[in-house]
């Protein structure tokens, strides 16, 4: 994770800031920090998105492709995570150095989103042969924080902008199968993201927690606690991450804190996604880091 | 992924017979008692059994068995740290590792470290690292190996309880011990230390309330060092759930120091008073 040096006397003004509920940029406890959100910003893909979280910048793509169906399922389709920390966003990555935090951020999305979320059914083709895989690539282009909270909102908004098209399924007199792929562009099928969770992180810092902390609060935090919450509420995987330990009664308030920040989340995404895709080819195009 | 090409690893693609069974779903039962015998909806932890000091090479080992889940653990150093570019002055270092046997499973699994098993160590470093003194160890290394033997069920939690007695056995300092319990909620009812297949086990869809819980426990501090839930909970569950794990840690806490206390008059007899 990128890391910046915090003084002990910034420490000291952050802590006190958040005692009082008021955070270095004027902030609530509770409350996130500007998001911007654009879909479709990659043609070459079958569903894109761009989450901007402050200065925190994210990019998801997913590519649809036709796969054998995993043995212990075969009527269900799956997902590929793959979390591509670049130098970009900041040079401690270089080489090797984001594989580690490549690979738990990764981990954590093939736990958010599995099939208590997506309809995986739904992606099958024809049973134990063949079957929709989506790729999910996800690429930090800024970090500053809170890195799950954006990616998984990213890889909402990239599903739900995923167009995957209609395939027929023929069978020649031999009884062997061949795939067509449907010509219209426009036949397509939708994923169903209604149910899909978003994370929440929570940083204990002092004897309060905060909702999307900057690098200079996360600095200062012993330990946080992810909470991904779905539309109605329910919390589909908890985790502690961070050195520190906690005490139990302030997991419980996390917990709570994390449902009621989540919940109230996920309406005005989809008020936004909805919006944006009503929109077309009218919209107009932000583009990265814009 | 680095490949290992000097073992014989058999066909590209093989898969485990148990796959081409006529699929009798077995249908755990919701009510009465579980297969092995314990109760539901009660903090019925397996008993277990645990020795320190096996293995003669490392500076502190132990052993686990919770029914049929067996691991062991390792812990060598403090030593010099290898990575010398994240050489921390003030601070050791803890590296964990943790290794399924290919065999410990029902299908057989890889030699090569997998992303679930780097999973799980990190989970196993999140929970132990809060419970080290590690500002006693400067510029050292500490590292943890665990090995699981047979995959019974609840290995992470039984892991962290493994891996902390090993550390305690190395005579690394520390705050506490650290306890691992788990539980499988299973729509309004729940059970405690679930076993492999309590914990694979899908109910049928549409049920609300499944989902599994691990929770790495500090007793005398009444800390939680390692919170990990996956399913579909609500919130007031996971409470309840987080509560039952932590009762679940103390029912273990006098094996585990009934344990360390024979490892240590095994190492050394006390002085004599002359």
């Amino acid at each position: 994770m990128a890391t910046v040096q915090v003084s002990e006397a910034e420490k000291v003004y952050i802590l006190h800031g958040i005692r009082d509920d008021l955070r270095a940029d004027g902030r609530g406890c509770e409350d996130y920090r500007h998001m911007e959100i654009e879909t479709d910003v990659v043609s070459n893909t079958d569903g894109s998105a761009r989450v901007t979280l402050g200065h925190t910048a994210v990019l998801v793509g997913i590519k649809a492709e036709i796969g054998k169906p995993r043995p212990l399922v075969p009527n269900e389709g799956y997902l590929e995570f793959f979390v591509d920390c670049s130098a970009n966003a900041t040079p401690e990555f270089e080489g090797r150095g984001g594989e580690e935090l490549g690979i738990e951020l990764s981990n954590m999305l093939y736990k958010v989103f599995n099939k208590h979320c997506l309809d995986l059914r739904s992606l099958c083709i024809s049973e134990g042969e063949h079957c929709w895989l989506l790729y999910v690539d996800v690429l930090l282009l800024q970090c500053d924080g809170n890195l799950y909270d954006a990616i998984s909102v990213a890889v909402k908004a990239a599903l739900f902008n995923t167009k995957i098209p209609r395939v027929h399924i023929s069978a020649d007199e031999d009884g062997g199968k061949e795939i067509e792929l449907s010509d219209d562009p426009y036949d397509c099928m939708r994923v169903d993201v209604e149910n899909v969770p978003c994370i929440v992180t929570l940083c204990k810092i002092g004897h309060r927690h905060v909702v999307d902390a900057t690098l200079q609060e996360k600095a200062c935090s012993v330990a946080s606690v992810l909470v991904s919450v779905t539309h109605s509420g329910s919390v589909t995987c908890t985790r502690k991450v961070g050195g520190g330990s906690l005490d139990p009664e302030s997991i419980f308030e996390m917990i709570e804190a994390g449902k009621r920040v989540g919940k109230s989340l996920h309406a005005p995404l989809m008020k936004l996604l909805q919006q944006e895709e009503s929109l077309g080819k009218r919209r107009q195009k932000v583009g990265f880091l814009g | 992924m680095p490949t290992d090409n000097k073992r014989v690893r058999g066909p590209e693609l093989s898969q485990s017979p148990a796959l081409f069974a006529c699929k009798a779903a077995p249908v755990a039962p919701q009510q009465g008692p579980r297969a092995d015998g314990r109760q539901r909806d009660q903090v019925d932890v397996r008993p277990v059994f645990v020795r320190c000091g096996l293995v003669s090479q490392a500076k502190g080992s132990a052993y686990i068995e919770a029914g049929d889940t067996k691991l062991m653990c390792c812990v060598y150093g403090p030593k010099e740290t290898e990575r010398k570019d994240e050489t921390d002055m003030k601070c050791g270092r803890l590296t964990t590792d943790m290794r399924f046997a290919p065999f410990s499973c029902p299908e057989r699994g890889s030699w090569v470290q997998g992303s679930q098993d780097k999973d799980f160590s990190l989970m196993l470093h999140e929970s132990l690292q809060p419970a080290l003194c590690l500002h006693k160890y400067p510029r050292s290394q500490i590292d943890v190996n665990v090995v699981v033997l047979e995959n019974s069920g609840s290995v992470l939690a039984h892991a962290v309880t493994c891996a902390s007695l090993a550390l305690a056995d190395a005579g690394i300092e520390m705050y506490d011990l650290v306890l691992g319990c788990s539980i499988r909620q299973d729509g309004g009812s729940y059970v405690a230390d679930p076993s492999y297949a309590e914990e694979t086990y899908c109910s049928s869809d549409g049920a609300s309330d499944q989902g599994r819980l691990t929770v790495a426990f500090l007793p005398s501090l009444n800390q939680i060092s390692g919170l990990q839930s996956d399913g579909e909970m609500s919130a007031e569950t996971l409470t309840a759930g987080v509560r039952t794990c932590i009762e679940g840690c103390y029912k273990l806490y006098p094996v585990l120091q009934q344990a360390l206390i024979k490892a240590v008059r095994k190492a050394g007899p006390p002085p004599s008073e002359s």
